[in-house]
């Protein structure tokens, strides 16, 4: 049977509003269409499993941003690996931010990692609430809650911004960043679960490298049939067109 | 005599609104004092004899400052309270203004405030408060109290206003942290702790829900230790006596509750405090609506179970009774981005009947992945609880209704339960 080892980066510590729950969603629709999944929780670079078939990284508070930093950079190399070996990523908030060139505070700056193109710069208030996002894997909806924008990788946006703020203001209307198979947003929590068009996407990415095809489980329609419903509810408080 | 022309004026307001929603219990005698003399309200909080308490922190205000009422009451101390969570400004007005003397002194010894972070913080820089207590630092309403940094901060903004003592849960790392910051400045302000022991630590394997637990355990002698906690008992330990404890109901977190406020009698009380008396006096309040209180309904015993953040969730989900085949869970409006409960196991709960609330298809979807079966989506919280009520007597356990607050006042209103009109926002 096929198996899949999903990485959940430091789900403590980037783990603040059920991001890491996003590991969960990645097992179950791999599971429900028939392979079996593992989650790994990754606290230190001695957790790492021997194989790695996706990674989920989420977001923290800004008084951890170094330590967490610190411990993503003993495991800089792996993460180069993944990201050039094609394994789908997935980070939310500070933990995208964490992997990018930067993070700027108002009198500090948390160098990243370097990976992924742009920067966080501070924003004048901070965004939170709902989040439209227009994709190429469907309407993407979900919630922000963000200290800072985003800069510096406006050649590749997970997708336009339909209301909210996504990467800022100075990102003229772009959300998020993708970088081969790396996902980076500003929407937090179970993006996954709200959103089953990128989540299949990710599957999809997940099992193609070892040469399975995806057939979503029936499963799956069930339960994107409740995700459409909360998105729709959502839609219609923001006065948008509804799903059929 | 400043305050006389806005006390009558808020009075006869009162009136008048009584008249026109009999047994209302309005806010706006508040709204109108607060607007004709916005120094009311801090100038009746500061004036007790005794002083003002503040009972804040993200979990656990609402038992804890019922608890330390009872203790102090059980001194013989006159005491006011909000004994509804009127956390709203213009609420506390107006239970200010159904004691204030037209002069605007409120009968009573000392006041203990039960006060949600983000609007004590907004209150605090006008309260001079003898003691301020604090249980714990978690996020909830994400929207409005962003991070546990943002939580910290409110908490610190309140503590900071202390004349006296400030009374810290030593196993909450941002508390401690806090508690060390009071110690190392010369703020002339006391810093009592309690805690629990690395025993009954190890006997919560999922931990206490804090944000951040202290690496290290309060030692003994320090403060107040919870020793021991098995179901509804629990010892408490204090300047080398060990006292039995009876709780109001089970758990480690009611454990706590009793510690934080038998630590912030001690604080208010100084030599006056009797531990004895206090111990005593906690195990006698009801438990408070919500929180494992059994209810009959229609000839049908419910429990209600009020989750009003992620530990709290993981902690109720994990004491319910193994196989509890009816159960309802209506999450509403308060949980505005319901994500923040995603990092809480509901796998434990197998079945659930009905989910409901305006995030019903949001808690629905958790549980679907966490492997839960959802009989039911019906986002209409009448409506479910009809159908809920009308089920045969489950053959295990009980009709087990899990709600966010939102949840349990609709919950109360459909029913018909006491309301209490002055729930927080
Ligand atoms: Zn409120």
């Amino acid at each position: 049977m096929t198996s899949v080892t999903i990485v959940s980066l430091l789900p403590e510590l980037l783990g603040n509003n059920g991001d890491a729950a996003n590991a969960r969603v990645l097992a179950q629709r791999a599971r429900w269409s028939g392979a079996d999944a593992s989650i790994v929780p990754v606290r230190t670079r001695a957790d790492l499993p021997d194989r790695v078939d996706a990674v989920v990284i989420g977001t923290g508070t800004d008084s951890d941003l170094v330590a967490a930093r610190d411990i993503l950079l003993t495991m800089a190399t792996e993460l180069r690996e993944w990201l050039t070996g094609g394994v789908p990523i997935l980070a939310v908030g500070t933990g995208w931010e964490l992997l990018s060139w930067g993070i700027e505070l108002t009198d500090s700056t948390v160098e990243g990692l370097g990976l992924v193109p742009g920067h966080a710069v501070p924003r004048v208030e901070r965004a939170t609430g709902d989040l439209v996002v227009a994709s190429k894997f469907g309407r993407l909806i979900g919630f922000e809650n963000h200290a800072r924008d985003y800069v510096g990788a406006e050649a590749s946006p997970l997708g336009r911004v339909e209301s909210g703020i996504g990467n800022g203001s100075a990102a003229s209307g772009q959300e998020g960043v993708v970088m081969g198979e790396f996902f980076g947003t500003h929407l937090h929590g179970p993006v996954l679960a709200r959103n089953p068009g990128l989540a299949d996407h990710l599957v999809r990415l997940m099992l193609d490298r070892i040469g399975v095809e995806y057939v979503a489980g029936a499963q799956s329609v069930l339960v994107d049939d409740i995700a459409r419903a909360a998105r729709n509810q959502i839609a219609v408080r923001l006065e948008r067109a509804i799903e059929a | 005599m400043r305050y006389t022309p806005a006390i009558l004026i808020g009075r006869g307001v009162r009136v008048l609104a009584r008249w026109r929603k009999p047994g209302g219990g309005s806010a706006v005698p508040g709204l109108v004092v607060n607007t004709i003399a916005p120094g009311f309200l801090a100038h009746a909080l500061n004036g007790f004899p005794q002083g003002l308490v503040i009972v804040s922190g993200s979990s656990g205000k609402s038992t804890t400052t019922k608890m330390l009422v009872a203790a102090l009451r059980a001194h013989g101390l006159t005491v006011f309270t909000n004994s509804s969570t009127a956390n709203i400004r213009q609420g506390l007005t107006s239970a200010l203004l159904e004691r204030a003397s037209v002069t605007g002194r409120v009968a009573g010894d000392i006041a203990v405030l039960e006060m949600d972070e983000g609007h004590g913080a907004a209150i605090a820089p006008t309260l001079t408060p003898r003691v301020v207590a604090l249980t714990n630092v978690m996020v909830d309403q994400i929207d409005r109290f962003h991070d546990s940094d943002m939580v910290a901060g409110l908490l610190r903004k309140i503590a900071l206003r202390s004349t006296g003592v400030v009374v810290i849960n030593a196993d909450d790392a941002y508390l401690a942290d806090l508690g060390g910051e009071l110690d190392s400045e010369a703020t002339g302000v006391t810093v009592e702790r309690y805690g629990v022991t690395s025993d009954v630590l190890a006997a919560n394997p999922r931990g206490l829900g804090y944000t951040r637990t202290a690496a290290e355990r309060l030692p003994a002698g320090d403060g107040l230790l919870v020793t021991e906690v098995s179901g509804r008992s629990a010892r408490f330990a204090l300047e080398g006596v060990s006292y039995p404890v009876a709780l109001p109901a089970r758990g480690t977190h009611y454990a706590v509750d009793a510690a934080t406020a038998v630590a912030t009698a001690r604080a208010a009380l100084g030599s006056r405090f009797d531990a004895a008396v206090a111990i005593e006096a906690v195990g006698t309040i009801p438990p408070v609506f919500g929180r494992g209180e059994i209810v009959t309904v229609n000839g049908h015993e419910i429990e209600f179970v009020l989750v009003q953040n992620p530990a709290s969730f993981q902690l109720n989900v994990d004491s319910l009774e193994p196989s509890t085949e009816q159960i309802l869970i209506a999450i509403g409006s308060d949980v505005r981005d319901p994500s923040y409960f995603w990092p809480v196991d509901t796998s434990s709960l197998g079945h659930v009947l009905i989910a409901s609330g305006s995030k019903a298809h949001d808690i629905a979807l958790q549980l679907v992945y966490d492997d839960v079966t959802v009989d039911r989506i019906e986002p209409d919280v009448g409506v479910a609880l009809d159908a809920f009520l009308a089920l045969p007597k489950p053959a295990h356990g009980m009709k087990t209704i899990i709600f966010s607050a939102d949840g349990m006042r609709r919950t109360r209103a459909h029913l018909g339960l006491a309301t209490n009109a002055e729930e927080p926002v």
